[in-house]
């Protein structure tokens, strides 16, 4: 059946999200912007609240609420603040990137140490990117050799999220020189690991609560055990891990493009230029009908895509469906973030109002995960048929770097 | 539950007119453009096959009153969802025939919102049985002088006897010259607006009742488009849409807007299926026509441009879908339909231009791909007719903003 109603379970979800967004996050956008951080109290409610284990099955210790659940957790989060939802446990790279490409073990390994009660104050990264391409040929210049018992990892990894705070990473690195980015691997290296080195941080034109940072890596062992093989097909495990990390930051445009535009029709509302409000001026309500096509559009594209993998649908059609929602959510987050600045005016300029932040946010989400640019071009390669080449659909550092 | 599959009637009407668009329509529909009508040997196949689907999973229940099963108003129905999925499949196949189809056309919807039992069964019995004469009705509001400000309409009505004495012409009427009645907008008073609204009935043969000019159009052109002339054209008081009391308030013109709120998803489901067959004929054309296996670095630019139209018209869908959701469970949804139709209407277009653009020279072919040129033609009055893309935002922001009655 076609039907566009959250389960009760859902809604009384949404809606407890939505009070701690209004209540504790909205307000205090600028308070965290300013810490460039989440503060403790705030990360301690949401990991009470048993955000960090949604999408985790329960047999690995989780509450298994599925993607969809966890894709209008994290609307509802960035609807309050988008910057935050990069602070928060439960919804990170590290946690997507653990449940697809690790075993069952290895993943309800991982992830216990941030399911307990207190873990409001531990975090996971997937260092993923790299600051410059690999001119020796497609792949990873960070490679993994193989040692008696294990792996040394060599490199230095960009953009990575919470990597000043991370005790644990999963790091992608060159396997197979030969096979391009056929042949890379992921591997987790922990905080107290004597070859990796955490950088500075990098200073970004927005998301302030995203502790975006790089490692190095030098000699870094890790053994057997640590190698994720992405169980039994890696790249298709990537590909999943990307595509379904990023269906979740499409959820938080979603978000952000929602609180963008309300704020945006409010002030259309009050605001008088010649006599009337100026959201009665036809230059201005079609502005906003149209932003609200995007962001109801968006909205509903990513619903269908967290279902179809929840509904077990042809991965392939997941895949697509996914691909649409992201590329379609990051334009409408950015059409709407400018929009609400541009309705405002002068005033938007300013940052007494939250949406010139709203754009810069939207302008760095799109840069996290896969980008509109790699998701359209995965979809076409879907339409059009073939072996999903690994250099195409994954958003490797050739091209764009994106943040993980 | 948040779910999108098709029920097993949606999925099986896909099927059935997938195959029969493939099979038959598309090989006739050239044949059907270039001579400006659909053969009405196929119409009567296809309505015969349409009644042995009736009930409230007839896909084209808004298109053949008479034949739609008593509904309770509390419970939620499937109508509008499978009507939706019908129309999109039906107008990827040939567009033109969903709007040819025989039954009361957009007539329905005013007769059946506004008309008297007695009034719904004569006007709507005609098209019970059409086994051996197709019948149309159609829809009479757009005037040379009054198209999206209906409320400027000029043709007047006034009472004379047990009469109305109508005068005025009709334009752009879907189905205007084949059909056994139109609902015809007229004005007591043009000063009083939309108080002075009245509707009609009138059927073909009223003494003072002339179909004018058939269009000859840019696309959609399988289709009859007609101009109606009224000259002094006796209608009886029995034809008053509602009768007399109904008109006590704004009602007349409120006649008017209800037809859309119901029609307008399923435009912009058409408008979705006419996108979906250009960008998979694009889409199918670089499959078999291009050198994929060459590194082309204009590929690149070719996926992401089908890309763009795919994600286009799935966005476009979704606002449909969610439209039709909202009218089976009786959710007001005027923002929503108009949403779904602004959004499908451009979606689409850009979905023909860029596939045409994709496909180079042969796209605009008229021979060889012949079907892409057309649907290229087909698609333009997506955005224009059922209330223009303007039109629409105005619906959705009137909607959206406080106090705002009018610009």
């Amino acid at each position: 059946m076609i039907s566009f109603e959250p389960s009760e379970d859902q809604q009384l979800i949404v809606s407890t999200v939505a009070e701690f967004a209004k209540t504790t996050l909205a307000p205090r956008e600028r308070e965290f912007e300013k810490a460039r951080g989440l503060p403790a109290d705030v990360r301690k409610a949401a990991q009470e609240m048993g955000l960090a284990g949604a999408l985790v099955p329960e047999a690995l210790g989780g509450q298994g609420l599925g993607l969809l659940t966890a894709l209008l957790i994290n609307e509802e989060l960035a609807y309050g603040s988008a910057s935050a939802v990069y602070a928060l446990p439960g919804f990170g790279a590290f946690f997507l990137a653990a449940l697809e490409l690790g075993s069952d073990e290895q993943a309800g390994a991982l992830l216990a140490p941030y399911l307990a009660p207190e873990a409001h104050d531990r975090f996971g990264a997937v260092a993923w990117s790299e600051k410059a391409p690999n001119r020796d040929g497609p792949g990873f210049v960070t490679t993994a050799k193989k040692t008696a018992d294990g792996w040394e990892l060599v490199g230095q990894k960009s953009f990575i999220g919470n990597a000043r705070l991370a005790d644990t990473f999963i790091v992608f690195a060159q396997v197979d020189a030969k096979a391009g980015w056929s042949g890379i691997g992921a591997f987790v290296v922990r905080k107290d690991n004597p070859g990796l080195k955490v950088g500075p941080r990098h200073d970004t034109l927005g998301l302030e609560c995203a502790e975006f940072g790089e490692i190095t890596l030098e000699s870094a062992k890790v053994s057997a055990s640590d190698r994720l093989d992405g169980r039994g097909d890696f790249t298709a495990a990537t590909l999943r891990f990307f595509t379904k990390y990023s269906l979740l930051i499409a959820a938080r445009q979603v978000g952000l493009a929602r609180s963008a535009f309300d704020i945006a029709r409010e002030y259309c509302d009050i605001r008088k230029a010649f006599g009337k409000p100026i959201g009665h001026f036809q230059a201005i309500a079609f502005t906003l009908a149209d932003r609200h096509i995007d962001a109801e559009s968006a909205r509903d594209m990513c619903r269908r895509a967290a279902w179809a993998w929840d509904a077990g649908k042809d991965e392939k059609l997941a895949l697509l469906w996914s691909a649409q929602a992201i590329a379609h959510s990051h334009e409408v987050a950015m059409r709407c973030s400018d929009d609400a600045v541009q309705l405002h005016g002068g005033a938007g300029f300013m940052r007494d109002v939250i949406v010139e932040k709203q754009m810069r946010d939207a302008k760095q989400i799109a840069l996290t995960g896969a980008t509109a640019e790699q998701m359209d071009q995965l979809a076409a390669a879907l339409e059009i048929g073939g072996p999903l080449d690994p250099a195409l659909v994954l958003p490797t550092p050739e091209t764009q770097a994106v943040f993980t | 539950m948040i779910e999108f599959e098709l029920n097993g009637t949606q999925r099986m009407l896909r099927d059935a007119l997938s195959d029969l668009g493939k099979n038959v329509i598309r090989p006739n529909s050239l044949a059907w453009d270039r001579k400006k009508e659909i053969d009405l040997d196929f119409l009567r196949t296809f309505y015969n096959m349409s009644q042995a689907m009736k009930g409230d999973t007839n896909p084209m229940e808004d298109f053949q009153e008479g034949t739609s099963a008593k509904r309770d108003p509390t419970k939620p129905v499937q109508t509008n969802r499978t009507a939706a999925v019908g129309a999109e499949t039906l107008a990827w196949a040939d567009a033109s025939i969903m709007l040819s189809l025989p039954g009361a056309g957009l007539g329905g919807p005013p007769v059946r919102a506004s008309g008297t039992p007695e009034q719904k069964e004569r006007f709507f019995s005609i098209f019970r049985d059409m086994s051996q004469e197709l019948r149309w009705g159609a829809y009479g509001l757009t005037e040379p002088g009054a198209g999206s400000d209906v409320a400027a309409i000029r043709t007047s009505c006034r009472k004379e006897g047990d009469h109305y004495v109508l005068n005025g012409r009709k334009c752009y009427i879907t189905c205007g010259g084949r059909a056994s009645w139109v609902v015809i907008f007229a004005t007591v008073d043009p000063k009083l607006g939309r108080a002075g609204h009245r509707a009609f009935v009138v059927e073909k043969g009223t003494p003072g009742f002339f179909v004018g000019k058939i269009e000859d159009k840019l696309g959609l052109r399988a289709n009859e488009t007609a101009e109606l002339v009224l000259e002094d054209c006796h209608v009886p008081a029995d034809n008053l849409l509602g009768g007399e009391e109904k008109y006590q308030t704004k009602e007349g013109f409120m006649t008017a807007m209800k037809t859309f709120d119901n029609t307008r998803p399923l435009v912009a489901a058409m408008a979705c299926g006419i996108g979906r067959a250009a960008y998979e004929y694009a889409r199918d054309f670089v499959k078999d026509n291009y050198v994929l296996g060459r590194p082309i670095p204009r590929y690149s630019a070719i996926a992401e441009k089908l890309a763009r139209v795919n994600r286009g018209l799935e966005a476009a869908r979704m606002l449909v879908w969610k439209a039709v959701w909202m009218a089976d469970h009786h959710i007001p949804n005027a923002k929503e339909a108009s949403m779904s139709k602004a959004a499908a209407g451009q979606a689409a277009i850009r979905a023909c231009i860029d596939s045409i653009e994709i496909c180079g020279a042969h796209g605009s072919l008229a021979t060889d791909h012949a079907l892409l040129e057309k649907w290229f033609r087909d698609i333009k009055v997506y955005d224009i007719f059922e209330g223009t893309g303007q039109i629409q935002r105005v619906v959705i922001s009137k909607r959206l903003l406080s106090n705002l009655k009018a610009f």
